[in-house]
C-alpha cells in the first residue's frame, strides 16, 4: 500500500526523487529523516526503486517494430522532394521600391515588386508556395547584384533560374525569347510573337509577360508596344519600366499616362541581322517594329555582338547624344 | 550548407524519435509516418532555429505535438490497436538481462503506461524511456518544468499503484 499519513503524502515527491536518483541533498536529507521513523515509506522506497529498475530494463529492451530503415528511406525521398520545392525568400528595399527575391534549389524562382508596406498578397504567397521560408541570408548575394544592376553598375544577372512557375509552355517560350533580348535593347510584343513563331499571338504574348514571375531578370521591360509606347508594367507602374530602360540607356519621352521610345533616336537592326544601323538607313523607319530590335546606344548594340552597318556607318555618324 | 547539417540531424536523431513515436503510438506504421512528418517539419524550420539550440529536445517537441494531434484524431483507434499490439508482443526479448522482470509484470507495466492520460504518458515516456530533462519535457508539452515533473510523478504513482503485488516486497512492507 502507499503511504496514507499526511506526513507521508508530503514526503512522497521527495521519495520519488530519491528512488529516481534525482534528489538534491536537501530532499535526500528530508527523506532520510522521515524513513528513520516510517517503516511504511521505507517499503515504499523499495517499491519505487524496483519500479525504476524495471523501467531501466524496459528502456534498454528491444522494441518490436523498432526498424527505422523504411521510414528513413521514405524520409530521404520526401526531403529531397521538399528541398526541390522549397523557396527561401528575402524582402529588400531597392531603388525601385520593396522587392522580394525567392530562390529554390534549382535557381531564382521569383522576383516581385511589393507595395511599400503591408503583408504579402495572396498572389505572392501562392507563387511562393506553402513551403516558402524567409531566408535573407540565402538571397543576400542576389539582392546585392540586383541593386548593382538597378544602379547601372552591372549589365547582367547570370542567375540560374527555376522556371517551374511558368503557367504554360507558351509562356515559357515567350519568356525565353524575352530573356534573349540584349541589355539596352527593346522590341515589340509582336516582335516576341514573331520570334516564337506565333506572329498572331500578340495579346497572348502580352498576357504571358504580364505574369512574368521573374521581372528584371527576365527583362519584360524591354518589350514595348508597336508604336513605341511602353504600354504597361507591374500592374500600373509603367514608370518602373521607364526607369529600368533609362538605366540601360534607352531614352523615352513622356506621353499621355505613359512613356514612348522615339524610334528616330534609336539604333536599329532587323532582327536576325548581324549589323546595326542608324534609323534612317534604307527604309528602316517604315518597317514594322515586329521585325526590329532597337538599341539606345551603340555601345549596347556592340556589347550584344553586333557590328556597325557598312552602309550607314553608325560608328562614324552616331545619333546625337 | 544548412542542408548538409540537416542530414547530420537526421542521422543522429531519426532512430530515437521514431522509437519515441513507436512507444507513444504502439504502431510501427504510425511511428514511420509521424517520424517522417517530424523531420519534414523540422527541415522547414531548421534554418530559423537559433544557433546552439538543443536540437534533440526541439525534435521531441515537434514529435510530441504531432503525436498529440494524432491521438486527438484517432483516439479510439489508437486504444484498440495499442491493446492489440501488446497482445502480439513476442516473448520477452530481454531475457538475458531481464531476470527480475517477468513477462506478465512487464506487460502490465506497458499496459498501465498506455492507459495514462496523454500528458502524463508523454512526460513519463520522455523522462523514463528517453531521459529528457524536465525543462525539455515542459517545453515539449507547453508547460513549466515543475508541471512536467508533476506529470511524471503522477504517472509514477499510478504505475506503482497498478503494480501493487507485482513489485518486489520490501523487508519492512506492511502489506
Amino acid at each position: 500500500m502507499s503511504p496514507q499519513l499526511p506526513v507521508c503524502r508530503a514526503i512522497e515527491p521527495d521519495l520519488l526523487s530519491v528512488a529516481a536518483g534525482e534528489a538534491g541533498p536537501t530532499a535526500a536529507g528530508r527523506v532520510e529523516a522521515h524513513l528513520a521513523t516510517c517503516g511504511l515509506c521505507r517499503a515504499e522506497l523499495t517499491h519505487y526503486r524496483a519500479l525504476e529498475g524495471m523501467m531501466a530494463t524496459l528502456r534498454r529492451a528491444p522494441l518490436p517494430d523498432d526498424d527505422a530503415t523504411l521510414a528513413r528511406a521514405q524520409l530521404a525521398s520526401r526531403l529531397s522532394d521538399l528541398r526541390s520545392r522549397m523557396v527561401g525568400f528575402g524582402i529588400f528595399p531597392s531603388p525601385l521600391g520593396r522587392i522580394l527575391i525567392g530562390r529554390s534549389e534549382q535557381g531564382v524562382a521569383l522576383v516581385q515588386y511589393l507595395p511599400a508596406d503591408g503583408p504579402l498578397s495572396a498572389r505572392v504567397r501562392r507563387l511562393l508556395g506553402e513551403d516558402a521560408v524567409e531566408d535573407r541570408a540565402a538571397t543576400e548575394g542576389l539582392r546585392a547584384e540586383l541593386v548593382e544592376y538597378l544602379e547601372g553598375r552591372r549589365a547582367r544577372l547570370d542567375w540560374p533560374l527555376d522556371l517551374r512557375r511558368m503557367r504554360s509552355d507558351f509562356q515559357r517560350r515567350v519568356l525565353e525569347a524575352t530573356a534573349a533580348l540584349p541589355y539596352g535593347a527593346v522590341t515589340s510584343y509582336a516582335g516576341i510573337a514573331a520570334r516564337i513563331g506565333a506572329p498572331a499571338a500578340v495579346r497572348p504574348v502580352a498576357q504571358a509577360l504580364r505574369w512574368n514571375p521573374l521581372p528584371i531578370v527576365i527583362p519584360c521591360h524591354r518589350v514595348i508596344g508597336g508604336s513605341g509606347a511602353l504600354i504597361g508594367y507591374a500592374g500600373r507602374r509603367v514608370e518602373l519600366k521607364q526607369r529600368l530602360l533609362a538605366v540601360e540607356g534607352v531614352k523615352t519621352v513622356a506621353a499621355r499616362n505613359d512613356f514612348k521610345v522615339d524610334r528616330e533616336a534609336m539604333y536599329t537592326m532587323v532582327t536576325g541581322d548581324s549589323e546595326y544601323c542608324v534609323p534612317t538607313c534604307g527604309s528602316l523607319l517604315s518597317r514594322s517594329m515586329s521585325t526590329l530590335t532597337l538599341f539606345g546606344t551603340r555601345e549596347g548594340a556592340e556589347a550584344a555582338g553586333f557590328a556597325p552597318c557598312t552602309s550607314c556607318r553608325p560608328d562614324l555618324h552616331p545619333l546625337p547624344a | 550548407m544548412a542542408e548538409d547539417a540537416f542530414e547530420a540531424v537526421v542521422g543522429s536523431h531519426h532512430a530515437e524519435i521514431r522509437r519515441y513515436l513507436l512507444r507513444i503510438t504502439a504502431r510501427g506504421s504510425d511511428a514511420d509516418d509521424l517520424s517522417q512528418e517530424t523531420f519534414l517539419r523540422a527541415f522547414r524550420a531548421y534554418r530559423a532555429l537559433p544557433p546552439g539550440s538543443n536540437v534533440r529536445a526541439w525534435l521531441f517537441t515537434i514529435a510530441t505535438n504531432l503525436g498529440r494531434n494524432h491521438f486527438r484524431a484517432q483516439a479510439r483507434r489508437r486504444r484498440a490497436y495499442a491493446a492489440a499490439a501488446l497482445e502480439m508482443r513476442p516473448d520477452a526479448p530481454d531475457r538475458t538481462d531481464g531476470q527480475m522482470l517477468a513477462d506478465e509484470t512487464r506487460e502490465r507495466l506497458e499496459r498501465v503506461i498506455t492507459g495514462l492520460p496523454a500528458k502524463q504518458r508523454l512526460a513519463f515516456i520522455m523522462r523514463k524511456m528517453h531521459e529528457l530533462e524536465y525543462a525539455e519535457i515542459g517545453a515539449s508539452l507547453s508547460c513549466s518544468e515543475e508541471s512536467a515533473r508533476a506529470h511524471v510523478f503522477q504517472a509514477l504513482r499510478k504505475v506503482r499503484r497498478s503494480l501493487d503485488g507485482h513489485l518486489p516486497v520490501g523487508t519492512e512492507s506492511s502489506s
